[in-house]
């Protein structure tokens, strides 16, 4: 449904979006995940036709967004990160101006239908300035779905509102990945592994890791990571111990404990346990740690760098 | 194409009826003309006849400053609040944004000249006005006024200040309105013909305003309305290159 290949965008010198190729399909939802400054909004502009690549093609359903551009626009449903509004507009009114631009044929139906869709229903006539900035948040994504496009592009959605107010808009993402084929970006780890069917990381304009969230969270922890808490033994003495465990790959300190990574095939939890007692020392803890994206994210980041 | 230059033409005319901003320059420049016209009409006691044209020439003259501040907003605030960005993804060609953003304003301008009828409408009852007169001046305020709501629509497609807009406009539209002027006060008559040639005024206090309508003032306005829009669409069409 989206595919891209060796998209880049450079402003002068600076590269923005470096070499970038990645698809997604029907009914898949993609995330973009990076720091600010990364490309993520860079790549979304160049999708919804906003501006050109520098070079490299970029088709949506199909239709190349630079030789086919109002054809690959018609199937693009667009939130930019901030939202757009005509602030003396009402909602109604705003959704409606959208839908027809886009030759919705049947505006008014879709209008009604896409407000409840996003529950905007009793606030049809309020005067689009008086919305809250989560009722703004779902009045754009209502903007963006009225033409009941194929592809959705939603620039960083859950930005500047409240806890409850992202719950929801995360719920809708995920409920539109039913029918459309959702892109997303975003820069919190735990949101694009709770929605996201694949995520591409992305920093300084390069994609440096993608797919599953589970399985890019295997693919980049290999071994199995262990805590341990040891009481009566000094730093130097726990270190040296665990250290000359067979299978133990490395050892580090980590708060009041140590962190260590061992082979996958071995189980090292009773060798372990087994030497710290008999040394003379109390064992306190010893649990396995699931690695959070979010490690994996510093970890290929700070690699990146 | 042509449904996209509706809807923003809708949308825009909505947008001025909906902002205190028209309806304080309609009421301006109603209070103005009508004082304007009361004195005229005093001195047409005594002294001369009422002059037919005097309403919509001075409305000609007002748009110098008044039309920048109808089209300050149109595609300034566009950009400022990001909507640009969605007209600009939405299905629809550059051209149809633009041309539906000046044809509001125009419209709007329209309005507020035919507003001023009732001061014809007053003339005909207590006198016998040349309504060829007339109508020639008021069809030369309406093309004046279009010409100087493209120049408007052009600085503001060029910012996203509002001010800085109007400023712009305003300083051009003042240029060439007294571009009249600089070409009595130039030595060379070949230069001062150009310069009147190129001048709003030069198109309009010496034919429209006289009761003539000529083919080549029609275009001079006509000519300035089409190349201003036509700039105004390759900058829209910039948005996507910055």
């Amino acid at each position: 449904m989206i595919e891209v290949h060796n998209l880049t965008k450079r402003y002068g010198a600076h590269t923005a979006v470096d070499d970038i190729s990645f698809e997604a399909h029907p009914g898949e939802i993609v995330g973009l995940l990076g720091p600010n400054g990364a490309g993520k909004t860079t790549t979304m502009r160049m999708l919804t036709g906003f501006m050109p690549p520098t070079s490299g093609t970029a088709r949506i359903a199909g239709f190349d967004v630079l030789t086919d551009s109002l054809a690959a626009r018609r199937q693009v449903g667009y939130l930019p990160e901030r939202v757009p509004v005509y602030p003396d507009m009402t909602v109604a009114g705003y959704v409606s101006f959208w839908a027809k631009l886009r030759g919705v044929r049947n505006p008014r139906a879709r209008v009604d239908a896409v407000l409840e869709q996003v529950q905007l229903t009793d606030r049809r006539h309020t005067l689009v300035r008086n919305l809250s900035k989560g009722l703004r948040q779902r009045l754009g994504l209502a903007q963006a779905l009225v033409h009941d496009p194929p592809v959705i592009i939603l620039d960083e959605p859950t930005i500047g509102i409240d806890p409850q107010q992202v719950i929801e808009v995360r719920d809708s993402v995920r409920a539109l990945g039913q029918q459309h084929t959702v892109l997303f970006s975003t820069h919190i780890l735990s949101e694009a592994e709770q929605i996201c069917d694949r995520v591409l990381i992305i920093n300084r304009g390069r994609i440096i890791a993608q797919g599953e969230p589970a399985a890019l969270r295997h693919q980049l922890q290999p071994g199995q990571h262990l805590y341990i808490q040891i009481a009566g033994a000094s730093r130097g003495e726990a270190l040296r111990l665990l250290e000359r465990i067979p299978g133990v790959d490395s050892v580090r300190a980590d708060d009041d404990g140590y962190r260590l990574r061992a082979r996958p095939d071995v189980d090292v939890r009773g060798e372990i346990a087994e030497r710290v007692v008999k040394a003379g020392f109390r064992l306190l803890e010893l649990r396995p740690v699931a690695m959070t994206l979010e490690d994996i994210f510093l970890d290929i980041v700070g690699r990146g760098s | 194409m042509l449904r996209a230059t509706w809807l923003v033409f809708q949308r825009e005319i909505g947008q001025y009826f909906a902002s205190p901003t028209a309806y304080l320059i309609a009421a301006a420049l109603l209070l103005l003309t009508g004082l304007m016209f009361n004195s005229d009409l005093t001195f047409s006691l005594t002294v001369k006849p009422a002059d037919p044209s005097l309403v919509p020439t001075f409305l000609s003259f007002a748009m110098v400053f008044f039309a920048p501040l109808l089209t300050m907003r149109l595609l300034a605030e566009e950009t400022r609040e990001g909507t640009m960005e969605l007209l600009l993804t939405a299905p629809v060609a550059d051209v149809a944004i633009v041309l539906g953003k000046f044809l509001g304003a125009w419209f709007y301008f329209s309005l507020l000249l035919a507003a001023t009828f009732v001061y014809q409408i007053i003339l005909v009852v207590i006198t016998q006005p040349d309504l060829g007169h007339a109508l020639s001046a008021y069809i030369g305020a309406w093309l004046y006024g279009g010409a100087t709501l493209a120049v408007g629509l052009l600085f503001s497609s060029l910012t996203e200040n509002q001010i800085v807009s109007a400023f712009l406009a305003m300083s051009v539209l003042l240029f060439l309105w007294l571009g009249d002027l600089a070409g009595e006060i130039v030595a060379s008559v070949d230069l001062a013909r150009v310069i009147r040639e190129i001048s709003l005024q030069g198109h309009y206090t010496t034919s429209f305003a006289v009761g003539l309508v000529r083919i080549e003032d029609v275009a001079y306005y006509a000519g300035i309305i089409v190349v201003m829009l036509f700039i105004t669409v390759r900058i829209v069409e910039s948005h996507r290159w910055r």
